[in-house]
């Protein structure tokens, strides 16, 4: 039998199966959050080529994991975060997750327990969010700016975490001459460091991990590690760990 | 058998509950009785004193109000309580109160109190300081006169005088709230599938709105009723809540999905209200006097200071006596006493530990589906640990 | 030998203050935590040593070094929402180290809260996590324009319990007679305070207000020594002396407006906000906030005393907020009036508003809030300041009828 996990974000939709050993078998993405269609399980199994009966049980989970008719349970993103990255990045006791709308730090005991987590408030700061409206003042995709940082000699620093303050304070770098490069290291900065006050809230023990599709920025991994005194670890399709995770509770469950 | 007594304490709790749910309809009420209101600002203020002018107190603690016509006066990081509180105050919700009664036990309430003067003129305010030093022998007779001033200044507004013979009913009739109040909280512990969380809520709510003596005898009954169905905790997670308050339900009624019920609270809203009595005669001294004695006794709590910090102390207790597995932290956004004592149980917690989730809430927010994941990610933190 | 500059007397009191702090630690010697306009005259009296994290907090921000603080204190758990002093030194008192200069560790906490309630929060955390003793002056906020007799009494009475506990904590006996020198002294210096910053008054004045924050360092720290009496003694004559010489503020630019600035220094954009300022010829003549320590009675009068330390003017109602600041409109000749709206200082913002509006109705002149932080270099936007800034310059030429 196979096991399928779905895992519906704010700005993406990921989808993982394994088959009774674990091991992944087909991965699924689609760039719609919330807003994915119901059938969104018929949509996987089809670009997937499942049959619906070779599927023992589905775990949703995700912003949207209550919009997904036919899962047989839903667990929480951060649960299965946490049981995706220890299944890619197995001696994982650290995870720090940068989604669309929030940001989370996990902490694991060394069986991958959770043991504590923290999330950030309704502020933008540290979020992808933040990025992508930095990215807009500076007029290039959120793609863009690893690679515009990376050109970058010494950062400019954007003090304000405030995105509206922040926004302020580009436009008048800006204004002021700085260059875009230098502007992006110092936006990526910013978010490394309200992304490491989050991740000190909970204990910073190795291995740290990044999941989730930000953890695909280089740039922005390298200046987590910095900030936060420890090495980052960014598994191959880190942003599939949610829907890895889900779908290897959906194995345990059955 | 168990089912009719069920019912009946279903519909017990249930007119508590919908007079928590529309103060300005209770508010009414007592007009119509031809009594005469007086508001009373968190976090404690000398309700024995007004009830002993002939006058009901009657809690002020925000609700649901966007700031509006307040941010003329409140920057946008007031805390959500007392931005309502004056635009409540600017847009009538209020009017038929004779005065109200503001408090000083946190830098914004201070400021309210200034603010309110001019933001609404129409409705008199008579300031009670709460001294902080309670343990300072001193603290009594400040308190002593504070009440004398606050009886003289009822008075002008067509309050009985408050004699000592008054005083006193009026000490016994709280004091049978309290120990009504602390049965409810144990009884409701017990029986989460007729009273859940949010309707523990509702029931412990109510009491600021009613006269004491009315609110005394129904949740009486409710506590007899409730004392006759067997427990219903089986396969329950119990937790400690703490923090201001508890609001909104809608944060509240996430918890029973997660199989969460309320096993004690150490909230200001709830049982900082009834958790110490008015010492009895025994203690010596004036009604005036022991009632100064209630206020200095108080331990615990953020807005009071406490050189011992006996908050972490008191979580784990609590969890211990009464079968809790975790606390969880409702965060009052903007709300600095309790943002400073936040880290120190936090520590403490954990070094027993004690599980803790914080969670940030603002009286006047959309839902509580943002704070859904955390619940979640919560008990599956309990279930799968 | 020339005599020092009152500046060069607060440079190098100011390094003695920190040193001589650091040594007392080695020594074993007790050493208090103190706020920063708390009844330091009962600590002078039994000679302990005292610092006050507020000031050590601004230093800090002023020498841009906030941040590592704010971030050890907000990864403990403090939210970014509550006072940067507080977090600032919440940090440090953990890293124990700083560019600006350190601070020895506590034994003694000495707190009132005519200040606000914060600081017992902040102290009361302090004081259980070092497991140090903490003595707590409570000073009712006064809703009624005087402070009442009633909290006279509860004040009086709770120096006297403190005078008990330093002597238990000592050991030592408290010398009556020493108290009262410390009390005359404490008096003098910040009448000396008071009258350096009223030459100020003058057009043009021939003070920099900015120099007043730097200055306060002295007054928060000095006022119960003789030395901190010299500072300011000095500072009003060679003030006077300015005057006198018809001097202006600075040397490269012409006092066209005269401002107050109401609430702390943005301190890690002290001169960023200076110079804007400069730009548009504002000189800020005086503040609501130096004023704090112009704490006066009579030596041995402890009811004098404890009506001064409470009558500070955060602790008292909007009417005086406004008639202080409106009388400092007229003694200062003031063109315009600045509201520092400080994340970290909910007490001092949420009257602002509605002083403002009075303000103005009073008195006729602009006002300008612009948004910022004591310590927290996050939650301030220069673009917004100079926008503001400029307005209210803006304002007050048409006001005045030139420039427009």
């Amino acid at each position: 039998m196979k096991y399928l996990g779905v895992d519906i974000g704010s700005s993406a939709s990921k989808a993982v199966i394994v088959d009774n050993e674990g091991v992944v078998v087909a991965r699924w993405l689609k760039h719609t959050g919330v807003g994915v269609a119901t059938d969104v399980i018929e949509t996987v199994l089809a670009e997937t080529g499942t049959e619906a009966s070779e599927i023992a049980c589905t775990v949703a989970t995700g912003y949207g994991r209550k919009l997904v008719p036919g899962a047989d349970e839903e667990i929480a993103e951060l649960s299965c975060h946490a049981k995706g990255a220890r299944a890619l990045v197995p001696k994982t006791r650290t995870i720090i997750d940068i989604g669309g709308q929030d940001a989370k730090a996990i902490s694991l005991d060394g069986y991958g327990r959770i043991q504590s987590f923290a999330m950030n408030d309704k502020c933008a700061a540290g979020t992808g969010r933040f990025l992508e409206v930095m990215a807009h003042v500076l007029g290039v995709g959120t793609d863009a700016l690893p690679d515009l940082a990376a050109a970058s000699g010494t950062d400019i620093r954007i003090s304000n975490t405030c995105t509206v303050f922040a926004e302020s304070e580009v436009i008048s770098q800006l204004a002021g001459g700085g260059s875009k490069a230098d502007i992006a290291k110092g936006i990526h900065a910013s978010v490394a460091e309200r992304i490491a006050g989050l991740a000190k809230r909970v204990d910073i023990v190795p291995v740290v991990c990044m999941t989730g599709g930000s953890a695909n920025n280089s740039a922005l991994a390298a200046c987590i590690g910095k900030e936060l005194g420890a090495e980052i670890v960014v598994p191959e399709w880190p942003q599939m760990a949610g829907a890895l995770g889900a779908a290897l509770y959906a194995r345990a469950i059955l | 058998m168990t089912d009719t007594v069920q019912q009946e304490a279903k519909r017990l709790a249930q007119l508590l509950i919908d007079v928590a749910a529309d103060p300005k309809a209770a508010l009414r009420a007592h007009l119509a009785g031809g009594r005469k209101v007086v508001g009373c600002f968190p976090v404690l203020t000398p309700d024995e004193v007004v009830h002993a002018a002939g006058m009901v107190p009657f809690g002020l603690w925000g609700g649901r109000k966007n700031a509006v016509e307040s941010t003329k006066y409140l920057q946008a990081f007031c805390c959500s309580v007392m931005k309502a509180n004056v635009e409540n105050g600017m847009t009538g919700v209020y009017d038929g109160l004779t005065a109200v009664i503001t408090t000083a036990y946190c830098d914004t309430l201070k400021c309210i109190e200034e603010v309110w003067k001019v933001a609404v003129p129409a409705l008199p305010s008579i300031p009670f300081v709460c001294p902080q030093n309670r343990k300072d022998p001193a603290a009594l007779d400040f308190l002593e006169s504070a009440f004398a001033r606050l009886a003289e200044a009822l008075g002008a507004f067509g309050g009985r005088p408050v004699t000592e013979e008054a005083l006193e009913k009026s000490i016994a009739v709280f004091g049978a709230y309290r120990a009504e109040a602390r049965r409810f909280s144990l009884a409701a512990a017990q029986h989460p599938w007729t009273i859940p969380a949010a309707a523990r809520h509702g029931v412990l709510k109510a009491a600021y709105f009613m006269r004491k003596e009315d609110y005394t005898e129904i949740l009486a009954a409710l506590n007899d009723a409730l004392g006759q169905i067997p427990d219903e905790r089986e396969g329950k997670t119990g937790v400690v809540l703490t923090g201001l308050m508890a609001e909104p339900n809608a944060f509240l009624e996430l918890l029973p999905d997660y199989g969460f019920y309320v096993a004690a609270d150490d909230l200001v809203h709830e049982s900082l209200q009834f958790r110490a009595d008015v010492p009895g005669p025994e203690a010596g001294g004036s009604a005036a006097r022991r009632l100064a004695m209630r206020f200095v006794g108080v331990d615990g709590c953020s807005l009071l200071y406490d050189d011992e910090k006996r908050r972490g102390k008191r979580l784990i207790e609590l969890c211990e006596a009464h079968g809790a597995r975790a606390v969880i932290a409702c965060m009052m956004k903007f709300c600095d006493p309790e943002e400073f004592d936040f880290p120190l149980y936090s520590k403490e917690l954990a070094a027993a530990g004690i599980p803790l989730l914080p969670v940030e809430v603002e009286q006047n927010m959309a839902g509580a589906e943002g704070l859904r994941t955390r619940v979640q990610t919560f008990s599956e933190m309990l279930r799968f640990g | 030998m020339e005599q020092e500059t009152s500046k060069q007397m607060l440079d190098r009191l100011l390094a003695a203050h920190y040193s001589e702090a650091e040594a007392a630690k080695r020594e074993g010697k007790l050493v208090a935590w103190a706020t920063s306009i708390s009844p330091q005259e009962l600590l002078e009296t039994m000679g302990i040593t005292t610092v006050y994290p507020e000031n050590h907090a601004a230093a800090i921000g002023a020498r841009k070094n906030a941040e590592g603080f704010l971030a050890r204190s907000e990864a403990n758990g403090y939210s970014v929402d509550i006072c940067s002093y507080a977090r600032v030194n919440l940090g440090y008192m953990e890293l124990l180290s700083s560019p600006a200069g350190n601070i020895p560790l506590p034994d003694l906490i000495f707190c009132c809260s005519n200040i606000c309630n914060t600081v017992i929060k902040w102290y009361e955390n302090i004081a259980k996590e070092l497991g140090v003793p903490m003595i707590l002056f409570d000073m009712p906020f006064n809703h009624t324009y005087e402070v009442e007799e009633g909290s006279v009494r509860y004040m009086k009475a709770q120096i006297l319990s403190a005078i008990r506990r330093l002597e238990e904590i000592t050991g030592a006996r408290f010398d009556e007679d020493r108290f009262r020198e410390v009390m005359r002294v404490s008096t003098e210096t910040a009448r000396w305070w008071k009258q350096a910053s009223l030459v100020a008054a003058a057009k043009p004045s021939p003070m920099n207000g900015f120099e007043l924050f730097n200055y306060m360092a002295a007054i928060v720290c000095m006022r119960g020594k003789a030395d901190g009496t010299e500072i300011f003694r000095r500072w009003a004559a060679e003030l006077e002396e300015k005057k006198a010489r018809g001097a202006g503020p600075w040397k490269d630019a012409e006092e066209k407006y005269r401002i107050l600035w109401d609430g702390i220094a943005c301190w890690p954009y002290l001169s960023d906000t200076y110079k804007v300022l400069k730009k548009y010829g504002i000189n800020m003549v005086t503040s609501t906030y130096p004023d704090s320590w112009t704490i006066l009675y009579e030596a041995g009068d402890l009811d004098g005393m404890a009506r001064a330390y409470s009558s500070n003017y955060v602790n008292r109602n909007l009417d005086f907020g406004v008639n202080n600041i409106a009388g400092l409109v007229e003694t200062f000749s003031l063109d315009g009036v600045i509201f520092h709206s400080n994340r970290s200082c909910k007490f001092m913002d949420f009257r602002q508003l509605e002083t403002a509006r009075q303000v103005e109705a009073r008195t006729g002149v602009p006002t300008v809030l612009f948004d910022g932080d004591q310590t927290d270099p996050r939650a301030f936007s220069l673009a917004q300041y100079e926008t503001r800034i400029q307005t209210l310059a803006e304002t007050m030429a048409a006001r005045k009828g030139v420039g427009a």
